[in-house]
């Protein structure tokens, strides 16, 4: 067989496939006969290889179509990571890459070739992973062929109605000839949108105006108005898609979020028609996803879990349908029973809001909302700051059935941004400074604006709502409620999914273990918390001054605060903790009880808030993804190693499994390992991160855990003992060891904060240890060197003395990955 | 068992031998002078190809630990001693069928810190004569197919009595001509040289054709890396020495001991570069396969070295 050319370029010989990264024994070519019609395919096929190593059983046939303008040397990872355990085959659609030239082809054709192509080469079932304008070709196919599972990667079947045709390729279509086949700029902006290694590869098959004549014509035929010619082929490929949760095909999504051409709103019309679809987003990847992330590794995952373990899949499903409607007390009820309550429901620096003024502001803001358009599912970007709007807005939003999405300020503008944009909000929520804001920085584009209080090309969701009223959605357990993202303290921000069920079920925990019901309102100098506030039923009062500043609540603020609204109990930061203990001076103030969150508290300050306010002082275990998961008693027990948290809530499970090896049988008593905690209130998975959720969740007996990344272990009183974070677990040749192991003897005895740091390679680390000092980090001085060695009873290699990087969110957690990464560097020497 | 200890003269050689002859092996040993050791000598050189096959007769193994270390010999004599001699002990050992073969963590320098590295090839090949003769030794000794071989290589040995390491920090901290590159800050990690000599018999037990040892070569070192001041310091407690080094920059080091290489006149300069590198970047090693294969472990470590290290400064008065 002969291929026909009629471009320029060479075909690559064996040493092109070899400096590319491919095995030159998958290329071969296939000839395609559709609709009366032959041309011959170039395709890369991991099938040659697979019979010269075939030990393993193949998996099945994965075929991997690509877009415009790449060829199947985009899958090369996949090629590289599944080729030997499945069929790979990469095609190289008529007229791309290095088939053959020559035929015009519009969208319905090439979705014959491709059902004509697999019909003749693959027997049985086979797999669909498709990029770009692929993708519609592939789900043009999809329809006509026995398909186990669909893989898409940044791609449509559709324009979003909300979206404008993507100007860079309205612009390549307006000069379709001039941009794509005379001129190289299509073919190589793509290729600049990856890594510089794959250059070449990619531009390789397009060199000469005569090989990209095809470019062109795909580009051309993109249908954007009804009437064109391959409209009602895109819709077809649209219908197969959306047909795929009925047939029960699964559907991952594979997302770069750095794409001009597919961005994040292409993402949310593809998961609006199939809802079943797993997702995952690489943050930081592009277009070409498939080149800059280890995609393969990704999708051999989820095709192993997606198409061999379908118990998983069913246990959920049982779960949801256990969630009736009418047994169901949301979060929003204690708004509707207290609805006319002239008593206050929220005092702060702006004001005091009684409960029947939030509840008839969040009603009017809800009914504004949905008169709006938003509907429910629909997400909503909150960007008001902590107070009585923050509040309404919240459950007005909720009573909307809206999604709350919510990100920390200390995110910074490009953190914020970042999360915004993966959630693809629909709607922004803020006052006029903050949208102003928002629209500037480029946070949401194409979402609806709404803002309390007046600006122009935005709706005032304060002003007083006319009409009648409007109905609004009934919430259910499994609805979600918000996309939470992580404080980003210690790594990189995280996207987590609560439920109103999740939401509900911490309500109920939080009233039945703290006593958080009546008259027992809370002051708070933890912002976010304030929510609870309506839930519970109960008065949430905020202290003057910054909140988003709270190592600047001192002991005055704080009294006056609780003294003037009649609360008794405060909910505080281990900043405001510190501070009010610093700044107490030997006075008191009554509280009934104290909570701390955020970070593990020390005993001698939980102690110390005990002598000044007379509470009841808890620090309950607790993490954005669950919390709490303790009722913190023993919080002012001086341990000799580790924090005490207390007992596990009702309805909450912890277990200890073996470090690094989780997976293994839960740890007896005494022994310590990661904590592993589920909880009606916990999460439900990390929005579009599904590696994140399979890396973060371990299923024991049926039952999904929380991985929480902290080690622990349960003492002889039940009580769950905090041990730090697993990446500071130091793993020296001896066995692991908990930093704190270390730290908290030292401590005592010298009364100094110090740090131990693992050096070296896990497995065989060596302890270093880092007294606080002022000066930069360097060796510590001999005394204190012999000093801390014969006061350790574990080994220590070195001594250094400098000062502890603490986090920026909470002034408490000692950054060990800056400090280890610096002791590590000074005792590497130079 | 009998067992010829080559360079028995040297510190460890010499615990070597005794910890043999203490055992019930018997053991002669091989060197130019006398050895001062419990075992039997047999007096010739390394370089003298018969003296070596005489001497290896009729043993059941050869410990080799014979070597040149003089900083600035000239290469023909590094070369004759540590590569020919090498090669002379590697035939006559085709007899006994056994060797385990003494190298040294430098043969792997690359002027990069060792972190908890597993042991690396011996490539070096760069200007130290002693790195670059010892790496093209062990590789002759790793590619001999003929017989059961073990490597050896013992990081930093000191010990009461070391006149190379502990000898010459003493004597220069006493003249106070003792530097530290950086403060000494690298993480450097020795063997007491008790613990050195139980890893080299330990190695020639594992010498066997179904050791996973043989074959291979193994860092031998106490697994307890300092910073190289904390090192100093207590060889210097135990001394009695109170003078401490002073410092200067890691790269005024390295420039330093290149100069003093050229312009030093006799063959021991104070510093050579290769020296100052090695004391300027951090080298302490993975020993967990180590430690497995040839089932060994340090017994005496730094605490309990320097103890006794102490008492025999204050011996010799």
């Amino acid at each position: 067989m002969l291929l026909r050319r009629s471009g320029g370029s060479d075909l690559p010989g064996i040493n092109d496939w070899r400096r590319w990264g491919l095995d030159p024994r998958w290329h071969r070519y296939v000839k395609v006969e559709a609709g009366g019609d032959s041309v011959t395919w170039s395709v890369l096929d991991s099938g040659e290889t697979i019979a010269d190593d075939g030990d393993a059983a193949v998996q099945g046939t994965i075929v991997c179509v690509h877009g415009n303008p790449t060829w199947g040397y985009l899958w090369r990872d996949v090629l590289h990571e599944l080729g030997g355990r499945w069929r790979v085959v990469a095609v190289d659609q008529t007229g791309m890459g290095w088939s053959e030239r020559g035929h015009e082809r519009r969208l319905d054709q090439r979705v014959a070739e491709l059902v004509a192509f697999c019909r003749s080469e693959i027997n049985g079932p086979l797999v669909l992973v498709a990029h770009d304008w692929g993708g519609a070709v592939a789900m043009g196919a999809a329809s006509h062929l026995d398909v186990r599972a669909v893989v898409l990667t940044n791609t449509a079947v559709a324009k979003p109605a909300d979206v404008r045709v993507p100007p860079l390729i309205a612009i390549a279509r307006s000069a379709a000839r001039a941009t794509c086949e005379q001129t190289p700029i299509f073919v190589r902006g793509t290729a600049r949108m990856t890594d510089r290694v794959h250059r070449e590869a990619l531009n390789a098959p397009y060199i000469g105006s005569r090989r990209r004549s095809a470019v062109a014509g795909f580009v051309a035929d993109i249908p954007v108005r009804p009437t064109d010619p391959s409209a009602a082929a895109l819709l077809g490929a649209a219908e197969a898609f959306g047909s795929l949760e009925r047939r029960g095909v699964p559907v991952l999504l594979i997302w770069g979020g750095r794409d001009p051409v597919f961005h994040d709103r292409f993402l949310s019309d593809l998961i609006r028609r199939a809802p079943h679809a797993d997702v995952h987003r690489f943050p930081d990847a592009g277009h070409l996803v498939a080149l800059d992330e280890p995609i393969g590794e990704l999708i051999g995952d989820w095709l192993h879990q997606r198409l061999q373990t379908e118990t998983a899949e069913v246990l959920t499903t049982q779960g949801a349908s256990e969630a009736r409607a009418s047994d169901f007390l949301s979060i929003l009820d204690p708004l509707t029973t207290r609805r006319a309550d002239p008593s206050a429901a929220y005092a702060g620096p702006d004001g005091t809001r009684t409960w029947r003024e939030v509840a008839e502001t969040s009603r009017s803001i809800a009914e504004h909302l949905v008169e709006a358009g938003v509907l429910p599912g629909d997400r909503v970007a909150m960007l008001v700051p902590p107070g009585a709007d923050l509040l309404q807005a919240s459950y007005g939003v909720w009573e909307a059935g809206g999604v709350l999405v919510v990100a920390d300020s200390a995110l910074g503008p490009r953190g914020l941004r970042h999360a915004f944009r993966a959630a693809t909000v629909d709607h922004i929520l803020g006052t006029p400074r903050t949208v102003l804001a928002a629209r500037a920085l480029g946070f949401a584009p194409g979402a609806q604006r709404f803002t309390l209080g007046k600006l122009p090309g935005a709706m005032n969701l304060l002003e007083r709502r006319r009409g009648r009223p409007v109905e609004l959605p009934e919430l259910t357990r499994g609805d979600l409620a918000a996309v939470v993202h992580t404080s980003g303290a210690t790594g990189a921000a995280k996207p987590v999914r609560y439920t109103h069920g999740a939401l509900a079920a911490q309500r109920d925990a939080v009233r039945d273990a703290f006593g958080l019901e009546g008259e027992h309102g809370f002051i708070s100098s933890f912002a976010p918390f304030i929510l609870l506030g309506p839930a519970l039923g109960v008065s949430c009062v905020l202290p003057d001054g910054d909140i988003l500043k709270p190592a600047e609540l001192d002991f005055d603020a704080c009294a006056e605060a609780c003294r003037r609204s009649g609360v008794d109990v405060a909910w505080l930061s281990p900043a405001s903790a510190r501070t009010i203990a610093r700044t107490a001076a030997g006075r008191t103030f009554p509280l009934r009880l104290v909570m701390l969150a955020g970070a593990p508290i020390p005993a001698a300050l939980a102690e110390q808030l005990a002598v000044i306010t007379g509470a009841d002082v808890r620090a309950p275990y607790g993490m954005t993804e669950a919390m709490p998961v303790t009722d913190g008693r023993g919080a002012s027990r001086q341990l000799e190693v580790g924090t005490d948290t207390g007992l596990p809530l009702p309805g909450a499970t912890i277990i200890i499994s073996p470090f690094d090896e989780p997976a293994g049988p839960a740890l007896s008593p005494g022994v310590w390992g990661e904590i592993l905690v589920n909880a009606p209130w916990m999460r439900t998975g990390y929005d579009r991160r599904w590696a994140v959720d399979q890396s973060s969740s371990i299923s024991r007996n049926g039952v999904e855990f929380h991985r929480t990344g902290d080690v622990g272990f349960i003492d002889d009183s039940g009580h769950l003992i905090q041990l730090g974070r697993v990446q500071h677990v130091i793993v020296a040749a001896s066995g692991p060891v908990p930093c704190v192991t270390i730290e908290q003897p030292l401590v005592q005895s010298l009364g100094r904060d110090v740090a131990a740091i693992g050096i070296g390679p896990r497995g065989t680390q060596v302890v270093a240890v880092v007294v606080s000092g002022d000066a930069p980090l360097r060796l510590a001085d001999q005394p204190t060197t012999a000093k801390v060695r014969s006061l350790s009873s574990y080994p220590i290699a070195a001594v250094l003395e400098g000062q502890l990087p603490v986090d920026i969110r909470h002034q408490s957690k000692v950054r060990r990955d800056l400090l280890g990464a610096d002791a590590a560097r000074l005792l590497e020497g130079r | 068992m009998k067992i010829l200890v080559t360079g028995g003269s040297s510190l460890l050689g010499r615990t070597v031998a005794d910890r043999l002859v203490t055992r019930g092996d018997g053991v002669t040993c091989f060197q130019r002078r006398s050895s001062g050791s419990l075992a039997q000598d047999k007096l010739g050189d390394i370089t003298d190809r018969d003296a070596v096959n005489l001497a290896a007769r009729s043993q059941d193994a050869i410990i080799h630990l014979a070597a040149l270390v003089a900083p600035k010999a000239p290469w023909h004599s590094m070369h004759s001693v540590n590569v020919a001699g090498t090669s002379n002990v590697l035939d006559a050992a085709r007899e006994c069928g056994r060797l385990v073969h003494i190298s040294s963590p430098s043969v792997s320098f690359h002027d990069a810190a060792a972190t908890g590295e597993r042991t690396a090839v011996a490539d070096y090949s760069g200007r130290d004569g002693y790195a670059r003769s010892k790496a093209i030794a062990e590789r002759l000794v790793l590619a001999s197919a003929e017989l059961s071989t073990v490597v050896i290589r013992p990081h930093l040995v000191w010990g009461p009595g070391d006149t190379q390491l502990i000898g010459r920090i003493v004597d220069r901290a006493r003249a106070g001509r003792l530097v530290l590159p950086d403060h000494g800050r690298a993480l450097v990690d020795t063997t007491y040289v008790d613990d050195a000599a139980d890893a080299i018999i330990a190695g020639l037990d594992a010498c066997q054709p179904s050791s996973p040892a043989i074959g291979h070569a193994w860092v031998v070192t106490g697994g307890e890396p300092r910073p190289l001041r904390d090192l100093i310091d207590s060889i210097l407690t135990a001394a009695d020495v109170p003078d401490r080094p002073r410092s200067i920059p890691a790269p005024i080091a390295g420039a330093l001991g290149s100069l003093l290489e050229r312009v030093w006149p006799g063959s021991e300069p104070p510093l050579t570069h290769f020296a100052a590198r090695q004391l300027s970047v951090a080298h302490w090693f993975d020993q967990r396969e180590t430690r497995r294969v040839l089932d060994w472990a340090p017994a005496v470590g730094l605490d309990e070295g320097f103890r006794r290290l102490a008492a025999w400064f204050a011996a010799k008065g």
